[in-house]
């Protein structure tokens, strides 16, 4: 487990014949790597939003990006997705060759009105030479196929946002990032779209996503990534997480890292960094 | 669009081609006539098929027909309805493109559609010309439908009615109601262009009418009253003057009509418009216009 920024995990060595279970690990988790983020920094005119995040996503696993509001997190993962482009830092994407290498999951998704979602999501699909039967199935796996003849804006925020999740998973891209997909879906909905997510990865993607549902982060999530002013202050696994905070759980962690200014949301720039 | 982030030249790239699961559904690249044939299909599912669409080419209907009915009317003839359209075809148009274009770009950016495409294998330019020519496709049909429609009134209330069809100056012939109809359309798509461009230049509700709106104003009117305080203090020449009234979209289109549909028919006179700088002016625009636009979707 790492703590700021400093998470690589043998990243560029080569290994001998002789080299111990651990180190095999290392390098398995090294060789799997498909998208590398050093040091990031961002900034918003004189703010600084990231201040040197570093971060390896790995094929089949799912990373879970926590921490408060204004913590840095969106920044972080437009960066990731190539939304805007870091004030410092380098992101390369290392994994297989595709069309698509990086699927998206905005914060609010939303699709041009006058559509169905078959429709909409056909126009994605074919942007990658797939059918809208393949489109579809996309749609299937988040459990919104009755919806498809639906127009787009007739969905509540939640279908929207799994139809945004099916979005995000078209083309087959090595590499997912949702922006807080859970947002806005009832508890059972959300804990479908986390073990889709798994599923996903269990078939060899890697899912990075931002949540606040911290219980469902912990029980679904290979890695932990907590950000806090704009600092990458915990990663790990939610086990490691939680034993190098020791606490109980996510919550707690997230609590404790909190204490001093509970109730509050930090501003950057305007609220006091001491 | 379409480069996301660094893709690494290293070997690494090697190490993570092994075929695992995701491999299943290997998508290929679709073609960029693939690309602009969806984006077309989307243009029309949202911007066409709709309920305001349909209004907006009644209405241009309604006006084109009744700018007729309340001039010369129908059996004036062609050559009367094409001066007697000229002047508010020069307000309309334009009207028209603005209401189909200056959301195009900006309603995608607004919703954080555009961010998403940024995600998918497309290039600014092929979002910018696939936008364009879907929405072209509804402005051909809401200026050029409503101005085809009225040919057939003309056609057969028109009197005396031509024995032959012919273009040779002197004759009210439908051909100079044709050359209208193609000369409106070509500046309809040149001030679609511009209203896309600028479209895509602004970025937030509140400047999009207004930006938009002004852009328009100043590109239409500004540019026509620079010309005429260009050439009253004697900045512009008589001699340039003709090839100048290519600069403004708008100057350009009026010259190519009085040029091409109004003054051929008295065979003599003075020379209005240059046609083959006026149709450099409006080429220039266009393609100007949309080279902007992919420019402010790459920011």
């Amino acid at each position: 487990m790492d703590k700021r920024s400093d998470d690589t995990s043998g990243d560029g060595e080569h290994m001998t014949s002789t080299q111990t279970e651990q180190q095999t690990v290392s390098e398995t988790a090294a060789d799997s790597t498909v998208l590398r983020a050093t040091d990031i920094k961002h900034s918003y005119g004189q703010i600084e939003v990231l201040e040197g995040v570093s971060l390896e996503l790995h094929e089949g696993a799912v990373t879970a990006l926590i921490g408060p509001n204004g913590a840095g997190k969106t920044t972080f993962i437009r960066a990731l997705a190539g939304l805007h482009a870091p004030t410092a830092g380098e992101i390369s994407y290392i994994g297989p060759e595709r069309p698509r290498q990086i699927g998206y999951l905005p914060q609010r998704p939303a699709f041009r009105p006058g559509q169905t979602v078959e429709q909409a999501l056909t126009f994605y699909a074919s942007l990658v030479g797939l059918s809208g039967e393949q489109a579809l199935s996309a749609l299937d796996t988040v459990g919104l196929l009755d919806a498809k003849d639906r127009d787009v804006d007739a969905l509540s925020g939640g279908m929207k946002r799994l139809v945004g999740i099916a979005q995000a998973r078209i083309g087959n891209p090595p590499v997912v990032i949702l922006d807080e997909p859970g947002s806005g879906l009832d508890p059972e909905m959300s804990l479908h779209v986390f073990q889709s997510l798994n599923e996903l990865a269990a078939d060899g993607t890697a899912i990075l996503l931002s949540s606040h549902d911290l219980a469902l982060v912990e029980e679904t999530a290979d890695t932990v990534v907590m950000l806090d002013d704009g600092n990458l202050l915990y990663h790990g696994s939610p086990t490691e997480v939680i034993a190098e905070a020791n606490a109980d759980s996510l919550l707690d962690v997230f609590r404790e890292s909190r204490q001093a200014e509970a109730g509050t949301v930090s501003v950057r720039g305007v609220t006091d960094d001491g | 669009m379409g480069e996301q982030v660094e893709t690494s030249e290293s070997g690494v790239m090697g190490q993570s081609e092994e075929v695992t699961a995701m491999d299943e559904t290997i998508v290929e690249q679709p073609s960029t006539g693939a690309v602009f044939t969806s984006f077309v299909r989307r243009e029309i599912n949202t911007a066409i098929l709709t309920g305001s669409f349909i209004a907006l080419t009644l209405s241009v209907f309604a006006v084109v027909v009744g700018i007729t009915l309340v001039g010369s009317g129908f059996s004036a003839g062609y050559i009367t309805t094409v001066m007697e359209l000229l002047t508010p075809l020069q307000l309309l148009v334009p009207v028209v493109a603005f209401v189909l274009g200056f959301n195009a770009i900006l309603s995608d950016r607004r919703s954080g559609e555009l961010d998403v495409l940024r995600t998918y294998p497309v290039a600014a330019w092929q979002v910018v010309i696939g936008v364009y020519l879907g929405r072209a496709l509804g402005l051909v049909i809401a200026i050029g439908g409503p101005l085809v429609l009225l040919f057939v009134p003309i056609a057969t209330t028109s009197t005396p009615r031509l024995p032959m069809y012919a273009s040779h100056t002197g004759a009210d012939t439908p051909i100079l109601y044709l050359r209208l109809i193609v000369l409106t359309l070509l500046f309809a798509l040149v001030m679609l262009a511009v209203a896309i461009a600028l479209s895509a230049l602004v970025s937030s509700a509140r400047t999009a009418i207004l930006g938009v709106g002004l852009g328009l104003i100043l590109i239409l009117f500004g540019l026509d009253l620079a010309l005429s305080a260009g050439f009253s203090i004697g900045f512009i020449s008589d001699s340039a003057l003709i090839s100048s009234l290519a600069l403004s979209p708008l100057s350009a289109f009026r010259g190519l009509v009085l040029e091409m549909a109004i003054s051929v028919t008295e065979g003599t006179g003075p020379e209005t418009a240059s046609p083959v700088a006026s149709l450099i002016g409006l080429a220039v625009w266009g393609g100007g216009s949309l080279v902007v636009a992919t420019w402010a979707l790459k920011r």
